[in-house]
């Protein structure tokens, strides 16, 4: 109870002591330094706060790292971005007042930045930094960790409703510990990330860390996409901040499958040229197959015959419980046609609310007897002419 | 009804009797015998015998179990003497053939006279069947060409001979010779001659059958053929268009509807017409006289009206009491034996001639 009192009070201080300061560097743009500075060059504010331009770097954000010291106060590096706004970057000195640093540009060599603090502060000097001086003392002190990102993703293809682990590999390449360290990783929109970290525990020097989260593609338009890489910035133990990045990842994302079962009937008549000789039987093979993913529930038959067309043997209408995807059921029906002629069998199966059809055409004939019989008939009575008249040629033949 | 047979004896007799069959079957012509039937006014039966087998071949209209063969080879050719041994020999099998067909109360032989086998055969026949049926026997005998040779000639004369002394009922004659003027050629001459005889046999027997109006029966057959010598011919007339019944009783008479030359108003002896047509032709009033008129001259005359369809047809059948025409033949035949005897005796004195200069002579190897 009494701390967070404490903080409250202290927090309230600060806010009243500040406020004038960040008035009048705001609003009366009150900068004890708006100037350029190359590499190694530093500034001295009051005689006792020494700002050093220790690097620049503009790819791949413009920024420079400054080493500030000061009375009683340890020493300090500290990173500017371009684009951090004016009071992103504030050194608190001995005396509790504070100053703000913030980079305007940075170029290949120097840059442009402004330091807004008290009014009353100058800069009091301009001074060169003996690189020896400067790196002797750093030396041994700085330690660097190298993190080291590689993003995998277990499928490369995911279907709407699905799930993508995507499995960070991080390692420390480098020779000191990394911390603070904060993984930024964007994401495709319609996918939500299920416990993604975005800060992680320090990463020893040579050591390596693996987290992984669940990409869940929850309403993603079909297509191939870009994962963009991965960014991890972090600390080394001297303050120092460092930023890696993976490489992108694709992944193509698929439409949702349903699951269906889905029939197909086929029918085969056993026949030469597809020639039936009426009053004859010949036999049709039904198969059914399920061609989809799913299995069906019960399935039913329903058969279409010509009118002269009859089942001789063999149920032509059964009932299966169910089909398993891939699989089938085949039974053969006898029938006979009766009239010559072309002939169209045709074959439902019902399934749930859906059915499917097939049809198998045939021509019957009449048998060689049949086709012949009117000619016989026609025959025999002038064949029993002529054995009439054999008869009665042989009656008077001698 | 009648129970009727008719034998056709050698070639001569077989044919004729052919075309006895082949009318019997009507005007349907070649063709009629593979759907028709033959109709015959009486129950009639037929037999077509003969030694010579190619002759019963030829027949076209004669069913092949009525074709009765009696073997010899090669015929008898024109030898009687031949002819009668193998009758003889064959006997049996010929009056069996004959007694399968049942009885009868009329028979006619149709044969020529101046062949072989029929020739032959005839006499024999009637006496075998005047002794194994009671039943009229008539003979139609066909007479030869006269051109046909002395062989023929001979033949004719003693078959005749033979015939009458066997006494059938009756022997009517047909002569080739009269009727060769039917055609210019020999076979087609035939054949008009077998249709004519057949026609008239047939008619004849239609009215003998009849149960009508008028009707002859075998009684007055019989009668009939008695009359004269026993031998007699037929006669033939069919009205034309607007000839009256008496003209065809008249027309039946005259020589060109007769098969034999005779005159039958100085030769006949008796006579039956039978007359057949329309109703509206037959007046019986005026047949009944002309019949009247006719007997004065030829004697008894029996007559039959036939009502049937169609024009007046009248059959003349009488028998005579003289037959110049057959003295004329049995003339030229005695004339042709003696030149024969004649020829065959110089032939053999020429022969005997020869002989003679061998006589006494002995052949030497
Ligand atoms: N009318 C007529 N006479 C015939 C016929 N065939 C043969 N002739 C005559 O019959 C005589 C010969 O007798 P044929 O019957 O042939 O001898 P056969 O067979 O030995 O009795 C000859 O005078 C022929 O002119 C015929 O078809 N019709």
């Amino acid at each position: 109870m009494n701390g967070v009192r404490i903080l409250v009070i202290a927090t309230f201080f600060v806010f009243v002591l500040m406020t004038p300061v960040v008035v009048a560097s705001g609003n009366d743009s009150y900068y004890i330094f708006d100037n350029e500075l190359q590499v190694n060059e530093g500034i001295t504010i009051e005689t006792s706060i020494h700002i050093e331009v220790v690097e620049v770097k503009r790819i791949p954000l413009e920024r420079a790292k400054f080493r500030i010291t000061s009375y009683q106060r340890p020493e300090r590096m500290i990173t500017v971005f371009k684009e951090d706004g004016p009071q992103a970057n504030r050194y608190e000195t001995y005396s509790g007042a504070s100053i703000y640093l913030d980079v305007i540009g940075v170029y290949s060599d120097s840059v442009q930045f402004r330091v807004s603090g008290p009014s009353n502060w100058r800069v009091t000097d301009y001074y060169d930094v003996d690189p020896e001086e400067g790196g002797g003392e750093v030396d041994e002190a700085v330690t660097v960790p190298k993190l080291k990102i590689t993003r995998t993703l277990d499928i490369s293809s995911v279907q709407q409703g699905q799930t993508a682990k995507v499995t960070f590999k991080i390692k420390n390449d480098g020779n000191g510990t990394a911390s603070e360290i904060e993984l930024d990783e964007p994401t495709i929109k319609g996918a939500y990330r299920e416990g993604c970290p975005t800060t992680l525990d320090d990463i020893a020097a040579g050591a390596t860390e693996r987290v992984s989260y669940d990409l869940k593609i929850v309403d993603v338009e079909p297509g191939t996409y870009e994962l963009n890489p991965t960014l991890l910035n972090y600390k080394s133990e001297s303050g120092t901040s460092y930023s890696s990045e993976s490489s992108s990842n694709v992944l193509v994302i698929v439409a949702e499958e349903v699951l269906a079962p889905e029939l197909e009937i086929k029918l085969t008549i056993e026949s030469d040229d597809d020639v039936i000789i009426c009053g004859e039987r010949f036999s049709v093979t039904v198969r059914i197959d399920n061609t989809g993913n799913a299995t069906t529930g019960r399935i039913t038959v329903k058969s279409h015959l010509p009118d002269d067309v009859r089942v001789a043997g063999g149920e032509i209408d059964p009932v299966y419980e169910s089909i398993k995807p891939g699989d089938y059921e085949e039974y053969e029906v006898t029938m006979i046609a009766y009239e010559p002629g072309k002939h169209v069998i045709k074959m439902d199966v019902l399934w749930a609310d859906e059915e499917a059809s097939a049809s198998a055409e045939f021509w019957a004939e009449r048998s060689g007897f049949d086709k012949y019989y009117i000619y016989i008939l026609a025959a025999i009575p002038i064949v029993l002419i002529l054995l009439w008249l054999i008869k009665r040629r042989r009656e008077y033949s001698f | 009804m009648l129970n009727i047979l008719i034998l056709g004896l050698g070639q001569c007799g077989n044919r004729v009797l052919d075309a006895v069959n082949h009318e019997a079957f009507g005007s349907g012509g070649t063709f009629a015998k593979y759907y028709s039937r033959q109709k015959f006014p009486a129950s009639v039966k037929t037999i077509a015998i003969n030694t010579a087998i190619n002759d019963l071949k030829g027949l076209t209209d004669t069913r092949a179990k009525d074709r009765f063969h009696v073997p010899h080879l090669h015929g008898v050719g024109a030898n009687r003497a031949l002819g009668k041994k193998v009758f003889d020999d064959n006997k049996e099998q010929i009056m069996s053939e004959i007694d399968k067909r049942g009885s009868f109360e009329l028979i006619f032989i149709i044969t020529s006279a101046a062949g072989g086998s029929g020739s032959s055969f005839a006499p024999l026949l009637v006496k075998e069947l005047k002794k194994a049926y009671n039943a009229q026997i008539i003979c139609i005998a066909v007479l030869p060409f006269r051109e046909e040779g002395s062989i023929f000639l001979q033949n004719t004369a003693f078959c005749i001979r033979e015939l009458v002394a066997e006494s059938p009922n009756g022997i009517l004659l047909v002569d080739n010779q009269y009727l060769k003027k039917y055609a210019g050629d020999i076979k087609s001459a035939y054949d008009k001659i077998n249709i004519s005889v057949a026609r008239r046999v047939l008619f004849l027997i239609e009215a003998l059958n009849s149960e009508m109006l008028m009707v002859t029966d075998l009684g007055d057959l019989k009668t009939v053929m008695n009359g004269g010598i026993g031998i007699g011919t037929m006669g033939y007339y069919e009205a034309g268009k607007d000839g009256t019944i008496k003209s065809a009783i008249l027309g039946s008479f005259k020589p060109s509807g007769l098969l034999f030359p005779a005159n039958v108003y100085n030769e006949g002896a008796r006579a039956m017409l039978i007359i057949k047509g329309d109703k509206k032709y037959l007046d019986l009033d005026l047949i009944t006289k002309t019949v009247e008129e006719l007997s004065t001259d030829v004697g008894q005359v029996f007559k039959g009206v036939l009502i049937k369809k169609g024009r007046p047809k009248v059959l003349s059948l009488f028998t005579l009491n003289s037959v110049p025409e057959l003295e004329n033949l049995y003339a030229a035949a005695a004339d042709a034996i003696r030149f024969e005897m004649d020829k065959r005796e110089q032939s053999k004195k020429q022969l005997d001639d020869a002989f003679a200069h061998i006589d006494e002579l002995e052949p030497i190897y």
